[in-house]
Formats: structure tokens, C-alpha cells, sequence
């Protein structure tokens, strides 16, 4: 097959896909960053929120933390092994981070019901519905994350397209920086 | 994986290491928590954000080695948004400035602080009492039409977040304010003042008399008559 011209062309000679990858954070860090700023500033200006806030569970939140680094750590290592041309070892590390995904978002659907039932919903007031916004958006960005993990998974086993382990991981990266902010502004600064 | 792929990209630091410290600093963020003073918890939440997200960044993106190009592509994203929402910020942080009130988002402020009776049932603060301040504003514009209007009520809904249920400036809103809510049962208030100038005061807002505008305007929920009545019934609280 004929490697298409742009693959192997590269004026900044960064690879043409990881600097695609480049501009795809940076436009994330203007949604996410638009996103978390403007709660900042409604929360400066609404102490009222705290009252809210205070209904957040702390640990549930800092246990989803520990879920993503887990899961960055093990994306990293699936580069590592990508590097080395073992694509068998990188598919099993990038598994490993996909499980994480879901493992994130079964804790997180479980958070949201239990908030739901208690009658925090989206419309109950300004608070909740940043809340729901900036961790949906994001839930959004890990299952988009868990479904692409698994496409680059399968082909890294076979030992193709090896750098694309890379290319994910970098986004994967940016979406566990993201809860990174997101956890200290919803959960801890009450 | 093109050459210079490989020349730029072999660096893989121990990421275990890097992996135990971004575990450690989490715990730190969470036992910040139980401090329980306010800058020490801000700090230790945010300052370590920051640390976790330059070494992930850094260690894991492999932004440490990557080419400057890119990091000029993050960080003009990053400044261009920043400068964006700097600009707008005064409005959005500030309920009032020198030439404007938004009475709104005080309204809403009020809302969102719940009633004496019911802060610890387990039940949402916010939400049932948003709703309910929501229908009391109903209630009272449609008042004329459908239920008798009763001062005494409306207060009980909606002034009482700031002014206290009982009217003596002690509602749970009133924490958050300088100048105080009024006091309408201490004497010392009621020395100077004309009825026509407090119906203004509800109806206008603080502002428009001169007092605070942390005063919301209530023009939109009462008409004319029903501040006058309103009036009267902040007199039946004097001396109380
Ligand atoms: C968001 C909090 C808040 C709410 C809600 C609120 N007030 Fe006030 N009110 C204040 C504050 C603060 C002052 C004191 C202003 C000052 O002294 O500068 C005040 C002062 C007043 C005054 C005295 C004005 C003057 O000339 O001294 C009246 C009358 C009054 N409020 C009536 C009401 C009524 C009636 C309602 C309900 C419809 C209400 N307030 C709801 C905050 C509030």
C-alpha cells in the first residue's frame, strides 16, 4: 500500500499526526478552558454555591483521580512498548486503560444517580448545572477516548499503525489533565 | 515510524516514579480538605493541580521533548482564552459596578440560600427552595387575579433569606452582605424613614434610594399597591 504524502511529509518536523493530535488539545484546551474559567468566575461571584458544593462527595472524586492517573500510567507505558516495536505489550497497556475508562464511568454513573435521586438535577440551580456541564463534557471526552483506545488496541496487536499508540495517548493524556482542574473545582474548593 | 520519529522520541523517564508521585500529591489534595482552614485547602488543591498537570503533561505527553512548535500551539490556545475570559470577568464575578445592578443574579443569590426551617432534612437545599422561590415570585404577580396577597407571606419566602424570618436582618443570606439587611424590628431604623421612600426601596432596590444595592430590586413581583401593603406589614414588626 502507498503511504499517503502528508504521513510521511513534515515541514515542522513534528510526525503529520502527532501534530494533528497537537491542534486537537489545543482546541480542547479553549472548550474545556472557556468551560472551567467561566465557572470560576460564576463561583466568585456566587458564595451562595457553597451550599451546593457541599453536597459533592469528595471521595468518590478523588477515587475517579486515581482511576485516570492509573489509567495515563498505563497509556505511557503502552508507548513505551509501542517504542520498542512490542505492539503485543502496548495493546495489553492500552486494555489496561480502556478498563479504566469504564471503570471511571461506572463510578460516575453511580455518582450521578445517587445526586439524581436526591434531587439534584441539572435545572436545580447554578451550581449543579456547571457540575453536570463540565463532568459530562468530559465523561463524553473519556467514553469518545475508551472506543478510539480499543480501534488502536486491536491494530497495535497485530504490530500496525504502532504510532498511532502515541497519538491516543496524548489525548488521553490531556482528558486526565482536565480532571486534574475539574476535581479540585468541584469537589475540594468548597 | 518515520526517522526523525525516532531520533526526537526516545526518551521514556521512569514512569513509575513519575506515576507515585502524581498518587502522593493526590492524597494531598484530599487531606488538604480536612484542615478545614480555607487558603490551606485552596492551596494544596490547586497548587497541586498545577505540579500534576506539569508532570503529566510534561512526562507523559512527552511535552518535555516534543518540538517548541508545539508547545507554541498549546500555549497561544491557552493565552487567547485566557485574555477572552479576563476580559469579561467583571461582569460575570460582580453583582454591581458603578453605573449598574443586576438584580437578577442578586435575586437568584437569594434563592439559592435556603430557608431557616429545613437546612438539615438531607433533603436538596437548592433545589426545592429555587422552585419554591420561583413559585412564590408566581404566587405574587398573579396575586391581584387568583390568591389574596399577603404580605406577611411573600416576606416569609423571599425577604426572610436576607432579612430573617422574623425581619430583624438576620436571614442566612445576611452573613455574605455589607452593609446588613435592614432590621425592621429594631426602632433605631424606622427614625427616618417615609413610607414612600421604602415602597421605592422595594420596588428599585437599595440603589435607587441611595442604600446598598445589595438590595434587590422587586418591581417585577410587586406591584405599587402590594409594596404599600408590604410597607405596612414591615411596621407591624417594629418593637417586636
Ligand atoms: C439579597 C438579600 C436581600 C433580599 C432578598 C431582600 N433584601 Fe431588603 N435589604 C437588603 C439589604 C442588604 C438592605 C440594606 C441596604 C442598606 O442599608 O444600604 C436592605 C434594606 C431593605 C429596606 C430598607 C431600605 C432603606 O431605605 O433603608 C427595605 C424596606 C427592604 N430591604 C425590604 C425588602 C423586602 C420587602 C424584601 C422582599 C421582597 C427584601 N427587602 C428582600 C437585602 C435584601
Amino acid at each position: 500500500m502507498q503511504t499517503p504524502i502528508a504521513t510521511t511529509r513534515s515541514a515542522t518536523g513534528i510526525p503529520t499526526g502527532r501534530l494533528a493530535i497537537w491542534w486537537v488539545v489545543a482546541s480542547e484546551i479553549v472548550i474545556f478552558g472557556g468551560l472551567l474559567l467561566s465557572y470560576v468566575m460564576h463561583r466568585i461571584g456566587h458564595p451562595e454555591w457553597a451550599i451546593a458544593q457541599a453536597h459533592t462527595h469528595t471521595f468518590v472524586g478523588a477515587f475517579n483521580t486515581f482511576v485516570l492517573l492509573t489509567a495515563s500510567f498505563t497509556a505511557v507505558k503502552g508507548h513505551e512498548a509501542a517504542e520498542k516495536g512490542d505492539g503485543k505489550k502496548a495493546a495489553k497497556f492500552l486494555y489496561l486503560t480502556m478498563g479504566g475508562a469504564c471503570l471511571f464511568i461506572l463510578v460516575k454513573s453511580l455518582e450521578w444517580t445517587s445526586e439524581i435521586l436526591e434531587g439534584y438535577t441539572i435545572q436545580a440551580n447554578g451550581f449543579w448545572a456547571f457540575y453536570y456541564t463540565a463532568a459530562g463534557l468530559h465523561a463524553l471526552h473519556v467514553i469518545a477516548g475508551a472506543i478510539v483506545i480499543f480501534f488502536v488496541a486491536r491494530d497495535a496487536a497485530k504490530g500496525r499503525n504502532l504510532q498511532r499508540v502515541e497519538y491516543v495517548g496524548i489525548y488521553w493524556h490531556f482528558v486526565d489533565i482536565i480532571w486534574i482542574f475539574l476535581f479540585p473545582l468541584l469537589y475540594i474548593a468548597k | 515510524m518515520s526517522e526523525q520519529d525516532r531520533d526526537t522520541h526516545q526518551h521514556h523517564p521512569d514512569y513509575w516514579k513519575i506515576y507515585v508521585a502524581l498518587v502522593i500529591l493526590l492524597a494531598i489534595s484530599v487531606v488538604g480538605t480536612f484542615s478545614g482552614i480555607l487558603w490551606i485547602t485552596f492551596i494544596m488543591a490547586f497548587g497541586v493541580a498545577l505540579v500534576k498537570a506539569t508532570l503529566v503533561a510534561e512526562n507523559f505527553m512527552h511535552l518535555k521533548w516534543e518540538k517548541v512548535i508545539a508547545k507554541w500551539v498549546l500555549g497561544i490556545a491557552l493565552i487567547l482564552m485566557v485574555l477572552f475570559f479576563a476580559g469579561v470577568s467583571p461582569d460575570i464575578m460582580k453583582d454591581r459596578g458603578l453605573q449598574w445592578v443586576n438584580n437578577a443574579d442578586l435575586a437568584a443569590t437569594a434563592r439559592g440560600i435556603p430557608d431557616e426551617e429545613e437546612p438539615e432534612k438531607g433533603a436538596p437545599a437548592s433545589a426545592p427552595d429555587s422552585t419554591k422561590a420561583a413559585a412564590a415570585t408566581q404566587t405574587a404577580a398573579a396575586a391581584p387575579a387568583a390568591a389574596p396577597f399577603s404580605p406577611e407571606t411573600t416576606f416569609k419566602t423571599v425577604c426572610a433569606a436576607c432579612h430573617g424570618p422574623e425581619g430583624e436582618g438576620n436571614g442566612p443570606g445576611a452573613a455574605a452582605l455589607n452593609p446588613k439587611p435592614a432590621n425592621f424590628t429594631d426602632p433605631a431604623f424606622w427614625t427616618d424613614k417615609t413610607d414612600s421612600v421604602l415602597e421605592k426601596a422595594i420596588r428599585q432596590g437599595g440603589a435607587s434610594v441611595g442604600k446598598s444595592s445589595a438590595m434587590p430590586a422587586w418591581g417585577s413581583i410587586l406591584t405599587e399597591a402590594q409594596a404599600k401593603q408590604m410597607v405596612a406589614y414591615l411596621h407591624t414588626l417594629k418593637g417586636k
